[in-house]
C-alpha cells in the first residue's frame, strides 16, 4: 500500500479540521484502520512522524485503532471474523470467495485532541 | 479539547481518481481501464475494437508504457485521438498521470476513452484512475493458473477477455479452469473468449461494450 500518501492526506485533513474549529495545535489524532485495507500500521506511523515535523501537529500522537475483518459467506452463510491482515476474502469455513465484508475496510479519523497555543500560555503564567 | 470527527481518509491517488471521474462524467465519456500482462494483446484488442466501433461512437485512447511510442503509433494509424504516457519506470498508471494526459484529449467530443495500462498483472489493479470499468485481458499462452495467482486483478475487473483462443489446440491450457477460477474469485465477472488474430468473439465483446455505454 501507499502509507506515505495516506499519512500526508490524514495530516492535512486533521490540520484543516483543527483550524476550522478555531484551534492552532493538534495534540492527538485517533484513526480507525480496517485489517482489510492492506495498510501496514508501522509504515503509516513512521510516515506520519516524519511528515508532521514543522506543522501544527509536530507534537501530535497518532493513535491507531485496528478494526478486525468480519464478513458473511454468501455460499454457506458462515459469519467469520479475523484479526489477521486479510486481502483475499475467503470464507474460513467452506473456502468460497463469494463473501460480503461487514467490516475491515475502514480508514477514518474518529477523534482529535486540539488546543490553543495562546490560551495555554495564559494558563501557565 | 476533544473534537469528534468522522472523516474518511482517502489516499491522494483515490482523491485524484474521484476528480477525474467527475471530469469524465461531465464530458459524457465512458472510460475503460484496460489491463493485462505484457504481451497478452491489449493493443491488438484496441485495434480490433476501434475498427469495429469507430463508425458508431467517437473513441479516444491513452496509452501507458514505461517507455516508447510504439503503441500510440499503432492507434494513431486508425485515425483516433491518442496520447502516449511514458511512466519512466513506474509499473502502473496512476490517477495523476491520467489527469494530465486527459487534458490533451477532446473529452467533450468523445463517447468512449480507453486507457491502456502498463503491462503488469499486479500493480495496475491497485490504482483507480477514474474509470467506469476495469477490463482485463488474459491470453491462453499465460497458463490457466493465473486467476488464483493474481486474484486482485480478477476481483477488480468487470470483464475478462480470454485472448488467443485460436491457439487452444496447441496448448495444454484449460479455458474452463480459467473461467471457473475467475468466477470463483469474482462471481459477477463477464467473460468473452476472443482471438485478435482471427477476429473470433470480437463482435460479442463490442456489442456488449456498445450496449453498456449507451
Amino acid at each position: 500500500m501507499h502509507e506515505a500518501s495516506i499519512a500526508n492526506e490524514l495530516l492535512s485533513l486533521a490540520i484543516k479540521e483543527c483550524k476550522n474549529n478555531g484551534y492552532n495545535r493538534i495534540e492527538s489524532i485517533k484513526i480507525n484502520v480496517g485489517r482489510a485495507t492492506g495498510i501496514m500500521t508501522d509504515a503509516l506511523l513512521f510516515a506520519f512522524n516524519v511528515l508532521k515535523e514543522g506543522s501544527i501537529a509536530d507534537k501530535a500522537i497518532l493513535i491507531i485503532e485496528e478494526i478486525p475483518v468480519s464478513g458473511i459467506c454468501k455460499d454457506c452463510g458462515n459469519r467469520f471474523e479475523s484479526n489477521e491482515n486479510y486481502l483475499i476474502f475467503e470464507c474460513p469455513n467452506c473456502g468460497s470467495f463469494s463473501t460480503e465484508l461487514v467490516s475491515g475496510k475502514e480508514l477514518n479519523i474518529t477523534e482529535m485532541e486540539v488546543s490553543d497555543e495562546n490560551q495555554s500560555y495564559h494558563k501557565d503564567t | 479539547m476533544k473534537i469528534k470527527v468522522t472523516t474518511k481518509i482517502l489516499d491522494a491517488n483515490d482523491r485524484i481518481a474521484e476528480e477525474n471521474r467527475k471530469i469524465f462524467e461531465e464530458a459524457g465519456v465512458y472510460v475503460v481501464n484496460l489491463m493485462s500482462s505484457p504481451g497478452a494483446g491489449k493493443t491488438s484488442l484496441l485495434e480490433k475494437t476501434i475498427e469495429s466501433i469507430k463508425d458508431k461512437v467517437k473513441v479516444g485512447v491513452i496509452e501507458g508504457d514505461i517507455t516508447g511510442t510504439n503503441d500510440a503509433e499503432r492507434i494513431d494509424k486508425l485515425g483516433v485521438p491518442v496520447v502516449q504516457i511514458n511512466t519512466e519506470g513506474a509499473c502502473h498508471l496512476d490517477a495523476n498521470m491520467i489527469a494530465e494526459a486527459a487534458k490533451e484529449l477532446p473529452l467533450k467530443d468523445l463517447d468512449i476513452l480507453f486507457i491502456e495500462n502498463v503491462g503488469n498483472l499486479v500493480c495496475p489493479a491497485e490504482f483507480k484512475v477514474g474509470e467506469d470499468i476495469k477490463v482485463m485481458v488474459l491470453s491462453l499462452t499465460e497458463g490457466d493458473d493465473k486467476p488464483l495467482k493474481y486474484p486482485l486483478m480478477f476481483q477488480e475487473s468487470s470483464v475478462l477477455l480470454i485472448n488467443k483462443i485460436d491457439l487452444k489446440d496447441l496448448l495444454d491450457v484449460s479455458i474452463e479452469k480459467i473461467k471457473k477460477d475467475a468466477q470463483f474469485l469474482n462471481p459477477k465477472i463477464k467473460i468473452f473468449e476472443i482471438s485478435c488474430k482471427t477476429g473470433q468473439g470480437i463482435e460479442e465483446w463490442t456489442n456488449w461494450l456498445l450496449t453498456n455505454i449507451s
